[in-house]
């Protein structure tokens, strides 16, 4: 306490920047894993992550929910029956942890998605062979464009502002995770089925 | 000759004074808390500065060298931004709930805003934010909301009789495109950027639960310090009367135990964009200015005060000039502002300064300005506290011949939300 009182008088007197200030926040609080200033209940609280029942959580995570209204204005009609799951992944043992797929009361179907590019030059999804490894305490982020879980084979778009129930399988066992519904507009990505043909998400009917 | 980096050089040093002066009190304390991290829930309410008594004890705070608030709890028994010294920068929305809106998706609205605002206020980005370095340096950013009648209207919950329109003065000249609303937001920080990002985070994942009915931005004078009062574009100190917010009359900003339940601990605000006729005041000199106030320009104390008095000195209404006219105007803004001790209302105002709006006939911009002040007021019952005040300044009062106010609104708002509650989470039993 008398540390950062200090720290903070002589950045006073030095009309120091903020940041500066944020960082003496940060060695006072001691706290290691947030970039967030307020070493308060706020800045933990303020991590969303999602119910730790399991071997892997996932931190800031979010359902991907697109509106009907919103896609019709740009002129996409949509594919409502599938969509992504975003945020980071995070590893709570101290054993490397691979996730190979999941499931879902809302999804017939999830897989584990990565992003590449094809022979042709454009950005496809496509099922991850051999799943996502986590390191031992470490993390996998999930983000439109690149690797994310893909809740397939849905009876219409999780609406925004509910939550989502998933249930990871992992080579730790299952990891049931509630994730937060966020309206989104991008991640309208090609979609390469295992063994299928290019589509597109949007527009695309899934069989 | 002043350049814009004579000023910014000049910065530091009068905040340093400032700070010695009236900020230092509230660095000590975010020390303290900060240090401790003991900063709890229940403390965002009772934090804060009462303008004018100094930056107060802001436990739950960062503060940087200037005395700004660099990241504030979200988490609390009470909302932030309300007894906070303002920000420099703030947008101001309504938003109108769509037809066919019911309690489930009023919820959903205020379960997202709810994790948008923690977010944002500690810096980081929201949920789906793709740019959340923009949010990286939260500039005290606070983001407040509020509902107007159709909320508890729609989940079940008592519907306070002030919760509507105020009644009609004979000055307004009120617009539908600065009125009314069914929720608020208030974003205030002392970045621009950080507002502008925050803002446009909200709105984009409000998606269609709402639709925004009316947007204004405002700004205040950056080298103020917490506890200096507003200096309008008029150049007139304002807002200089405010009840000790975190004292002896806190029951006059919060709502107590007389309210509706869901609102224990919220208060209510009154938002009016108030035109400014720069135009016509140009015509106007410096003695009638300070007759029309009723106070000094520079220095904002009453007129019977010394011209170098704080602004805060006490107004003599009985001193007469020698010819016998109060020297305090009869219609002056703080002869007629003035009322009993139950009015008091804790002001938060804003200018703006838009460009000059196109006349759609001519397709030019009409005048040289689109000037005026976003008058905003907390209190616990916006009837009995501000309603008398602006009845009496609708009566008389010189200011009304250079302003117009031209949109209106009373929201409610919610009390702080507690850990594991989202913002209104008594609105839904």
């Amino acid at each position: 306490m008398s540390r950062s009182t200090r720290a903070l008088g002589a950045r006073s007197v030095a009309a120091s920047a903020a940041l500066l200030v944020l960082a003496a926040g940060l060695a006072g609080c001691g706290s290691s894993s947030t970039s967030a200033p307020a070493g308060t209940t706020g800045a933990t609280a303020a991590k969303s992550p999602a119910v730790a029942t399991g071997p892997v959580t996932l931190v800031n995570g979010w359902v991907r929910s697109k509106d009907a209204m919103a896609t019709t204005a740009t002129g996409m009609a949509g594919d409502m029956s599938m969509t992504g799951v975003f945020g980071m992944l995070t590893n709570t043992t101290d054993k490397e942890i691979t996730v190979t797929g999941g499931s879902s009361p809302v999804a017939g179907m999830v897989e584990v998605h990565e992003t590449v590019k094809n022979a042709a030059g454009v950005m496809v999804m496509q099922p991850k062979a051999g799943g996502f490894v986590i390191p031992a305490k470490g993390t996998f982020e999930l983000k439109p464009g690149g690797n994310h879980i893909m809740l397939m084979k849905m009876s219409g778009m999780p609406k925004i502002g509910t939550s989502v129930q998933l249930t990871l399988t992992t080579s730790a066992g299952p990891a049931t995770l509630t994730i937060p519904v966020r309206n989104f507009a991008g991640g309208d990505e090609n979609y390469v089925p295992a063994g299928g043909a290019t589509t597109s998400m949007s527009g695309m009917t899934h069989s | 000759m002043s350049t814009g980096s004579d000023r910014a050089a000049a910065g530091p040093g009068r905040r340093t004074v400032l700070l010695s002066g009236l900020g230092g009190i509230g660095v000590l304390a975010g020390a303290a808390g900060l240090g401790g991290c003991t900063s709890s829930s229940g403390t965002a309410g009772a934090s804060g500065a009462s303008a004018g008594a100094g930056a107060g004890s802001a436990a739950d705070t960062l503060r940087d060298a200037s005395g700004h608030a660099t990241a504030r709890a979200f988490r609390g028994e009470r909302q932030a931004g309300i007894i906070e010294p303002p920000q420099t920068y703030a947008v101001f929305l309504a938003v109108d709930l769509p037809t066919g809106a019911d309690a489930d998706s009023v919820r959903r609205l205020l379960t997202i805003w709810t994790d948008d605002a923690e977010k944002l206020m500690s810096g980081q980005g929201t949920l789906a934010d793709l740019e959340p370095e923009l949010a990286a340096v939260p500039a005290g950013i606070t983001v407040t909301i509020g509902v107007g009648r159709r909320v508890p209207e729609l989940t079940g919950a008592a519907v306070p009789s002030w919760l509507a329109p105020l009644p009609a003065y004979k000055i307004d000249k009120l617009q539908e495109r600065w009125s009314g609303g069914d929720l608020f937001v208030q974003v205030c920080a002392n970045s621009p950027t950080t507002v502008a990002h925050a803002v446009r985070r909200m709105l984009t994942n409000m998606g269609s639960l709402g639709r925004v009915r009316w947007q204004q931005r405002g700004f205040r004078e950056p080298f103020e310090g917490p506890g200096i009062p507003m200096r309008n574009l008029f150049g007139q100190v304002d807002g200089t009367v405010q009840p000790d917010v975190t004292g002896s009359e806190s029951a006059m900003l919060w709502i107590g135990s007389a309210g509706p339940a869901w609102l224990h601990g919220g208060s209510t605000v009154v938002v009016r964009r108030i035109a400014m006729d720069m135009e016509v005041w140009d015509r106007v000199d410096r003695e009638a200015r300070e007759n029309a106030i009723g106070r000094h320009l520079g220095s904002g104390a009453p007129l019977t005060s010394p011209a170098d008095a704080p602004p805060t000195a006490a107004a003599d209404l009985d001193a007469k000039t020698p010819l016998g006219f109060h020297v305090i105007d009869d219609g002056s803004h703080l002869r007629r502002a003035r009322g009993d001790n139950k009015e008091k209302i804790l002001r938060r105002p804003y200018s703006y300064d838009d460009a000059p709006e196109v006349d759609p006939t001519t397709g030019r911009m009409s005048g040289l300005s689109n000037t005026g002040l976003i008058f905003v007021a907390y209190q616990a019952d916006p009837m009995t506290q501000f309603a008398p005040m602006q009845a009496r300044l609708a009566e008389k009062d010189l200011l009304n011949l250079w302003t117009t106010p031209i949109g209106s609104a009373v929201f409610a708002i919610l009390p702080g939300a507690k850990d594991g509650e989202i913002l209104g989470q008594a609105l839904f039993g």
